[in-house]
């Protein structure tokens, strides 16, 4: 179906290379993690290894995360398809409104969510309070439990399963569902039998990443769990962390192991039920169909900015109030209201802007390098033969799926020496977050792209191919402006994720080489929590001003490119 | 079976008029074709019968119920019409038997009777065989058919076709033309056919309006269209021919050969009535010699297999079309005689 | 086009190359703390303007990822810092019996009492951070003792930080153990009494703030010093006495630098050191220096003795009582 590559081609030798050392820099940190963790067996049933297998914590930890991880994706797949279903194929207003805010919640580093919720339900809660409704001191918190991590799991990641289905819907044929009007089906059975079955796809494709990432979120089962005494396999791994003996390593690096098992399970499912929903959509897909909502449309508008209001109003406000206070626990009124918190971060603390220049920095690089590299990637990878598109893709997916404090150690045994040959140490720098950056959130931008690519008509690179043109110059002239959404896409997702990512370089960072999460997370713990909500307010602020920048410059860019625009 | 009305129908988006207060009326049971280059409006107009657009002014009506009007809008769903799409929209996740029988699910048949109607529809054209099947498996041809039998199915007062052998190569798309005269003939369902091809509205339909930037320039049978076409370029659009200035005759006027003769021998500023003739109507005279006749110079020959077809030119300059059952040479004289000629309106 | 790969090799080497030059420094100090940013930052600052010369490079983290730092790096054969400044000493001792660090008898020891400091030299104990009750100024109830806390009138309030995440509780642990009339019970009681196990101080300290807990218990430098900023927190010395944890500061066994090394621990140690100690809101650990605002005189305050020795002995277990108490 995809036209292959001319054999012995420079082109195909050059992207084969990309792909082999990529692919390879993916796998390195899982190995060496094997490495570590198969280390000590000699020891016989005191190895590491062994005596995690058997502890019953190790597997009662598995169950909780495989059931925190489905429900979350659950969750994502509700809020995720709601959103994308209304906003792409229904004629509601304020469309690029409500995909910016849907979309925000996403640059919340995922315990200051979770502390936002903790206290909007808390016997403090403002909220509450002013409506009379606020727990007496000390009652239990509803959030501590698994309902309650896997509810905030599936808030985190249901922009991923938006913009995964978001991808799948604009190629929907207007045709197939005036097909099925015409045949007398009325909205809601044009939903369920034709739009929902159709773009199948994306929704397994967003499910999929909903569960990975949540799988190895470790923010929020940290603040929701911990209390509660439920563990999951990243809390799990901290704990043993903390325990400092001299079998820590291996044993963090076997409980990796279980982590990177789950992951690659959950890829393979993926894979599997993805070839039973890969549907070559031709037809005109000018236009997306537009439904109208008529008298819904007052409720459907509702309950969507009722699901902002909750996922990302109430907890940027229980924000700013706790960055307006002097001291926490003092409640927020005009007299004690003050900025003195501002000041001290912006004016004395040259932490900050070294901060935010420094996770600028990752974060942009990261995302323009990606961007630059998941083309000519995913362009090889469609042309290999199934099962190594399969291992290949596994492959990629696991330094995402692995918590980020399990990919942290596996870079810091990797790189922790200079590099050989080149004798470059990136150890104790900005570079070796970025590469650690690169590892982690290569799958986030090729996902897109590759789904992008399996959806284009060969007949257009062939017709190219007629008249002319190169290997290379179709793969710029005529695949690349074709998939430029699906780039920009996963690019974007890229900025958001690694501005806020904090469990990654909380163990790689050193003084003057800070990222903003681990900034906001050192002020926490230290204390200093009224910094640290100042610090949050400040780079929503700032991520939501870049955001802006991009709408300014949205008639510039190829359609679709900007997720809440067009 | 109802009669479609259609009343004056306008579309705009924004600015642009797409179709211009379109009027027609529809006789039930009849096979209608809207023919016109690309950008007519045609399809807008099909769309709103359809329900998929909105009129921006006029009525549509079938029987006594208006489907469409400036208050009032009949969803798709209701009309109980069927489409024939021109990517004919087969559902890529249900088998070839699903796709069939959709409009019998949603009216919540089922069973045996459901089973029925789907293998009759399925029979009818040709592809029992393919029940099973995927619609990504079956050839452009097969998925027609898919399409046609979705239609029949659902026994449907009104059947819309979007340009729907524009994919198909020649051969099948004369296979197909019988198809849908046969549905045509078993049904008796009214048809709405859209095309640009005039050969295929003139093969199939009843009557044809013929649309240009929105308005309709003809309403009329095939047989008026192509002997009586109202102006020049109704002409052009339909058939083969040629346009001559004469002085004799008014618009809608049939001209006898000696008439046509004398108009065209008068002085050239008198000569201000355009007409049409067609190829079959030049006969070419054996002898250059004679006396009778207009005398042209052959610029080319066509070989069309059946016949030749000459372009001739004329000693005033204008240029006619013949045909012929022999080949001639490039430059050679040839007297002819025109048997008759159409006067047409002027161009607006 | 055509150099796309090509282009994107180099633009990687460069890149790195370029972001890995600032590591290719000149001589400096490396120093891993687990203090809190500013005070890190603090520290440095004025052991730099008392040292101009030295330049220093510091790391902070929580004391686990600290240590999973260091532990990951000692695994690969790799010493990097020079100076540790960690908080607990049962963590120091630990890395001395490896044999990581080196003894060295700093003159300022002279003033300090004995059991703040490792009589070998290996560390010494900076400042004391004790462990006392905190409650929130809205709670029905001001708790004077640990004792108290055991009762059921706080069944539910009352929480506390993890062993397995704070070396400051670990101690604290091992203290309440060792004390005659607490001992071993006191955990179960507890645990009894639906107390709550946060991660570390700072989640404890912002429960009971923020009010979803009236109780807590937590170091001291915390609640007093966010008092002070209107947070509606008080703090307590129980009756029965505190633990206290020295914060030590100790040079590396494959220290680079080792005479920045010994300027630092000298200037920590140092009266200068230790007024800075006493600004940034902790109770010093040199007797002449006076306590910052909000503290007790340094009399009335009884600490809980700790035998460093055996309370190391436990640890692992101690560890693993509290895990199957308070669940994993």
């Amino acid at each position: 179906m995809v036209p292959s590559l001319t054999e012995g081609s420079q082109q195909r030798w050059l992207l084969t290379l990309l792909m082999l050392v990529i692919v390879a820099l993916s796998l390195v940190p899982s190995l060496r993690l094997l490495m570590e963790a198969l280390g000590d067996l000699a020891q016989g049933s005191e190895a590491p290894l062994w005596r995690v297998l058997q502890a019953e914590s190790t597997w009662r930890a598995l169950w909780r995360s495989l059931y925190t991880s489905g429900l979350g994706m659950l969750i994502a797949l509700v809020l995720g398809s709601l959103f994308a279903f209304v906003i792409t194929l229904t004629d509601i207003r304020g469309k690029a409104w409500l995909v910016f805010c849907f979309m925000l919640p996403m640059m919340i580093p995922p315990q200051v969510t979770a502390l936002s919720w903790l206290q909007l339900f808390g016997p403090a809660s403002p909220l509450l309070k002013s409506i009379g409704m606020a727990p007496p001191l000390g009652s239990p918190q509803p959030l501590h439990s698994a309902e309650g991590i896997a509810l905030l799991l599936g808030i985190q990641s249901a922009p991923l399963v938006f913009l995964a289905l978001r991808t799948s819907l604009l190629s929907l044929p207007r045709e197939l569902v005036e097909a099925a009007r015409i045949s007398g089906a009325r909205q809601a059975q044009v939903w369920g039998q034709i739009i929902l079955p159709v773009t199948r796809g994306g929704l397994i494709a967003g499910g999929a990443m909903a569960f990975i990432s949540s799988l190895g979120n470790f923010g929020i089962p940290a603040m929701l769990g911990i209390p509660a005494g439920y563990y999951v396999l990243p809390t799990l791994i901290y704990q043993r962390m903390a325990s400092f003996g001299t079998g820590m390593l291996a044993e963090m690096a076997s409980l990796s192991l279980l982590i990177g098992v789950l992951a690659l399970a959950g890829v393979a499912l993926q894979q599997a039920w993805m070839k039973r929903s890969r549907f070559g959509l031709m037809g005109h897909s000018g236009r997306a169909h537009d439904f109208s909502l008529g008298r819904w449309r007052g409720g459907v508008t509702a309950v969507l900015v009722a699901v902002l209001l909750a996922i990302l109003v109430a907890p940027l406000a229980a924000l700013v109030v706790s960055s307006l206070v002097p001291a926490v626990g003092v409640p927020l009124s005009l007299e004690s209201a003050t900025l003195a918190a501002y000041h001290e971060v912006i004016g004395r603390q040259g932490a900050t802007w070294r901060a935010v220049r420094n996770s600028l920095w990752l974060a942009g690089g990261a995302a323009l390098m990606l961007v630059l590299c998941s083309l000519p990637l995913a362009y090889r990878l469609l042309r290999l033969p199934r099962r190594w598109q399969s291992l290949a893709l596994g492959a990629i997916e696991l330094p995402y799926a692995l918590p980020g404090v399990v990919l942290a150690v596996a870079c810091i045994l990797l790189f922790v020496r200079p590099i050989p040959l080149v004798n470059v140490a990136l150890y104790g720098t900005l570079g070796l977050i970025f590469v650690a950056y690169l590892m982690r959130f290569l799958v986030v931008c090729l996902k897109p792209v590759a789904a992008s690519l399996a959806q284009l008509d060969p007949s257009l690179e062939e017709a190219a191919q007629l008249a002319g043109a190169g290997p290379w110059r179709r793969l710029g002239g005529i695949v690349l402006p074709l998939v430029a959404p699906a780039l920009f896409a996963g690019g974007l997702l890229v900025f958001l994720l690694a501005v806020n990512e904090l469990t990654v370089s909380a163990l790689l960072w050193s003084a003057g080489n800070e990222t903003l999460g681990v900034l906001i997370f050192n002020l926490a713990e230290g204390g200093e929590s009224v910094l640290a909500a100042a610090v949050s307010v400040l780079v929503v602020a700032l991520v939501a001003a870049l955001m802006l920048c991009l709408s300014l410059l949205a008639p510039y860019l190829p359609k679709g490119v900007v997720p809440w625009q067009g | 079976m109802a009669g479609l009305m259609i009343d004056r129908v306008t579309k705009r988006f924004g600015e642009q008029v797409a179709v211009d207060a379109l009027s027609l009326d529809v006789a039930p049971g009849q096979f209608v074709a809207l023919l016109g280059p690309s950008g007519c409006g045609k399809t807008t107009m099909l769309r709103m019968l359809a329900g998929f657009e909105a009129l921006s002014e006029g009525e549509i009506r079938l029987g006594g119920r208006t489907l469409a009007s400036r208050e009032q809008h009949v969803p798709p769903e209701r009309r109980h019409m069927a489409m024939v799409f021109q990517s004919y929209a087969l559902w890529p996740h249900m088998s070839v038997a699903d796709n069939v029988g959709y409009p019998l699910k949603v009216r919540r048949l089922e069973g045996d009777a459901y089973r029925r109607r789907v293998a009759q529809a399925l029979d009818l054209v040709d592809l029992a065989a393919y029940a099973e099947r995927s619609p990504q498996e079956l050839s452009g041809g097969q998925r027609q058919r898919v399409a046609l039998a979705r239609c029949l199915v659902a026994d449907p007062d009104v059947v819309l076709l979007d340009e729907p052998l524009a994919n198909l190569d020649r051969h099948l798309r004369a296979a197909m033309e019988l198809s849908f005269r046969d549905f045509h003939r078993r049904t008796g369902a009214t048809m709405i056919y859209v095309t640009h091809d005039q050969s295929e509205a003139m093969s199939l339909a009843d009557r044809i309006a013929v649309m240009r930037d929105g308005r309709l320039e003809q309403w009329a049978t095939p047989e008026a269209l192509y002997r009586q076409p109202r102006s020049a370029w109704v002409a052009s659009f339909i058939g083969q021919g040629s346009l001559l200035q004469v002085a004799a005759g008014r618009p809608g006027q049939r001209l006898e050969e000696d008439t046509l003769m004398r108009g065209l021998a008068a002085v050239a500023a008198e000569r201000t009535q355009p007409v049409l003739v067609r190829p079959e109507h030049v006969m070419l005279l054996p002898e250059l010699s004679s006396q009778r006749g207009l005398r042209a110079r052959v610029e080319s020959a066509t070989f069309r297999g059946e016949r030749y077809e000459l372009h001739l030119r004329l000693e005033s300059g204008e240029a006619l079309l013949a045909y012929h059952h022999a080949a001639l040479v490039e430059g050679q004289e040839v007297a002819l005689l025109l048997r008759e000629g159409w006067c047409l309106e002027p161009d607006r | 086009m055509q150099q796309r790969p090509l282009t994107t090799v180099l633009s990687i080497s460069v890149v790195l190359a370029g972001l890995a030059l600032p590591a290719l420094a000149s001589e400096k100090l490396v120093l891993y703390t687990s203090q809190p940013n500013s005070d890190a930052q603090q520290t440095v600052d004025a052991f730099r303007a008392a040292h101009p010369d030295v330049e220093v490079e510091w790391v902070r983290d929580g004391t686990t990822q600290l240590m999973t730092r260091l532990r990951s790096e000692l695994s690969a054969g790799v010493s990097n810092p020079d100076v540790l400044l960690i908080a607990d000493s049962m963590t120091m001792e630990s890395l001395k019996r490896e044999g990581h660090l080196q003894a060295y008898l700093s003159p300022e020891r002279e003033a300090y009492a004995a059991e703040l400091y490792d009589p070998q030299g290996y560390y010494y104990g900076t400042k004391l951070i004790t462990t006392g009750i905190v409650y929130n100024t809205g709670a029905e109830r001001q708790p004077q003792s640990w004792q108290e806390l055991t009762q059921p009138e706080y069944s539910g309030q009352v929480t506390m930080p993890s062993p397995l995440y704070s070396g400051a509780a670990l101690i604290h642990m091992a203290a309440i153990e060792a004390h005659p009339e607490l001992g071993e019970g006191y955990y179960e009681a507890l645990q009894a009494n639906r107390t709550e196990a946060q991660g570390g101080n700072g989640g404890v300290f912002n429960a009971v703030a923020a009010g979803s807990k009236p109780y807590g218990i937590v170091v001291d430098f915390l609640p007093i010093r966010e008092a002070a900023k209107g947070s509606p927190v008080a703090f307590v010395f129980p009756e029965e006495g505190v633990s206290a944890v020295t914060e030590p500061v100790a040079i590396m066994q494959g220290a680079r630098n080792l005479e920045a090394a010994q300027k630092f621990v000298d200037f920590v140690l140092s009266l200068e050191g230790q007024a800075l100690v006493s600004e940034q809101g902790y109770l010093p650990a040199h007797p002449e220096v006076a306590p910052p605002e909000g503290f007790p005189a340094r009399d009335g305050i009884v600490l809980m003795p700790l035998d460093t020795q055996s309370a190391l002995a436990r640890e692992a277990e101690l560890k693993q009582r509290f895990g199957e108490l308070f669940g994993s």
